[in-house]
């Protein structure tokens, strides 16, 4: 026993310095356990830490389950909820070429259709933690684009539920198409039932692991998540989906700040030893024939993030920098990866897909914070003609408005030199222009503040002062002044005037 | 304009709250992060990236904002 402990030990410890250098370099963490394992497994030659990687495998599925519960219980669903169309739409390009894409290249390599979508999941879901990460560490928390990433990345985790739950029957490979919508169906009737948990039991759940004693809340936390994990692996879903859900449930009682606070180191520790063993695994000889394909992989990954990207800025009305941000942020894979290849593993597919995912997150974690640092030059070679075609690009700039309704500007400029609701004879301080119909109006300092009945009347957002020399642009919803730049001439040819 | 304070969600993160200082080219945000950390961004002049960025533990936050609105006096 206490061998096991020691090897058990030197390797976490291994581990943790690993990660710890490739901080340094700005490294995400998740690689560096994972190498860790690789390096000092059964199939690598050198030193052997531990020879029997399922000798960990009890620890390792702990991991990969708080890992999910944290995920869901941090869930923020309201304000995915209040979040607004268009940032499905948002997501939905994204997780639909990423996926798509993923899937494609997955057929394409033959291994078999179960092997084909395990990739479509491990290429299409970026990891939330690394885009988190390089998101505080680049200083870009208040760019215009940051809102739209951490949408993005918020729905890919709810996504993630329900690709599990679709996932796990045809892995564990039903003799018939007839069977295989059944045990879809059980997956996702589970699923539904664990969704009515959440809006109607989630009180008693808190009853349950209720305590005003941290000790006893983490231990009946800790308890909870492993046995509704199990038995949700026992009814043919994976445990990881049930973990995800009693998360949710749980992020719905009175008790989640406490639980969120608490789940998070046991999180970060059973999680590391989850990604070492998933580096246990990989015998280093395997990684050189999968070399070409992980290569395409990546340039398609990288393509396919880009264009997304493009989408989104379009959407909102970004420039180009931003929709380099976008895409070039949420291109790290990690943890989600490495569990869709750890669930391909445990059914016996193809046991190429362990090594190609390892390699394919490896590249990616390396290449993703050295991309999204070098935005500004993917930026500098978009063509305006791409985004919305009336404005002119600042294109390498950051845009930092707080604003989210730059794609309702259509007119930037008016030959109307009196407010439309007053006459020509009325009197007024200064005049508005929306930005959205072109109607003029009288400000807020005149008797009559038209252009703000004009926005009450028709929801148009944003009005830009007519006043010479001003050229600024405010949004009633926000109640934010848009910053520049954000396109257009009018700073240039108001000035003449 | 919100009493020149803005406030939007950062989905997973926390508050990104935006400060005017009556002067365009000079801008402060604060972002409240979940776990209490505080990432305070300044702006001062008219390129939108910021001039200095601290990360700032609960403890430290609370004390400059302590000095800063004038609760805390050291003879």
């Amino acid at each position: 026993m206490h061998g096991e402990l020691l090897s058990l030990g030197a390797l976490i410890l291994i581990a943790a310095l690993i990660a710890r250098l490739g901080r340094r370099f700005g490294l995400p963490t998740v690689p560096c356990y994972m190498i860790a394992g690789i390096v000092f497994g059964p199939g690598t030659p050198g030193p052997t830490l531990i020879e029997h990687p399922e000798d960990l495998s009890l620890l390792a599925s702990l991991g990969l389950v708080l890992l999910l519960f944290h995920l869901g219980v941090e869930f923020p669903v309201e304000q995915v909820l209040g979040s607004g169309r268009r940032l499905f739409v948002a997501a939905g390009c994204y997780i639909g070429l990423n996926v798509t894409a993923g899937l494609v290249f997955g057929l394409a390599l033959g291994w078999g259709v179960p092997e084909a979508l395990v990739l479509a999941g491990a290429l299409g879901i970026s990891s939330s933690a690394i885009a988190t990460k390089l998101l505080i560490e680049m200083r870009r928390l208040t760019n215009a684009e940051t809102p739209v990433i951490l949408g993005v990345i918020v729905i890919e985790d709810l996504f993630l539920a329900f690709y599990l739950a679709l996932l796990q029957p045809v892995l564990s490979g039903a003799e018939s198409p007839l069977l295989l919508a059944r045990d879809i169906g059980i997956s996702f009737g589970f699923l539904v039932l664990l969704f009515a948990v959440a809006r109607y039991g989630a009180r008693l759940i808190g009853a349950l692991i209720h305590s005003h004693e941290d000790e006893l809340l983490a231990i009946g936390m800790v308890g909870l998540v492993a046995l509704v994990a199990g038995l949700s692996a026992d009814v043919g879903l994976s445990d990881a989906i049930g973990a995800l859900m009693i998360g949710l449930v749980v992020s719905r009682t009175s008790v989640r700040d406490r639980v969120e606070r608490l789940v998070l180191p046991l999180r970060d520790v059973f999680a590391a030893v989850f990604f070492v063993a998933f580096g246990l695994s990989i015998n280093i000889a395997d990684l050189g024939p999968v070399v070409v394909p992980v290569l395409i992989a990546v340039v398609l990954t990288v393509l396919t993030n880009v264009t997304s990207g493009f989408i989104a800025a379009r959407l909102y009305g970004f420039n180009q920098r931003a929709a380099a941000n976008i895409g070039l942020t949420v291109l790290g894979r990690g943890e989600f990866s490495l569990i869709l290849a750890t669930l391909a593993l445990a059914a016996g597919l193809d046991e190429r897909v362990g090594p190609f995912v390892a390699l394919y997150v490896l590249i990616l974690a390396v290449l993703s914070p050295l991309l999204a640092s070098q935005s500004r030059y993917l930026a500098r070679v978009m063509p305006d003609r791409l985004l919305n075609p009336n404005w002119r690009y600042v294109r390498e700039e950051t845009i930092s408005t707080a604003c989210t309704h730059l794609d309702q500007i259509r007119i930037e400029n008016t030959d109307i030199d009196y407010c439309q609701a007053c006459g020509e004879d009325g009197e007024w301080v200064e005049l508005r222009l929306c930005t959205s119909c072109g109607f003029v109006g009288c400000c807020n300092d005149s008797p009559n503040r038209h252009s703000e009945a004009h926005f009450r009347e028709t929801e148009h957002p944003i009005i830009e002062s007519l006043q010479p020399g001003q050229g600024w642009e405010y949004c009633y919803v926000d109640e934010t002044l848009v910053r520049e730049p954000m396109g257009s001439n009018r700073s240039e040819s108001r000035s003449e005037n | 304009m919100g009493q020149g304070v803005h406030v939007q969600e950062l989905m997973g993160i926390g508050k990104r709250y935006d400060i005017d200082t009556g002067d365009r080219s000079t801008r402060v945000s604060v972002v409240v992060r979940r776990d209490g950390t505080r990432d305070l961004y300044v702006f001062t002049s008219d390129s939108e990236e910021p001039t200095a960025v601290l990360e700032l533990d609960e403890e430290h936050a609370r004390k400059i904002g302590a000095v800063l609105a004038g609760t805390f006096f050291e003879a």
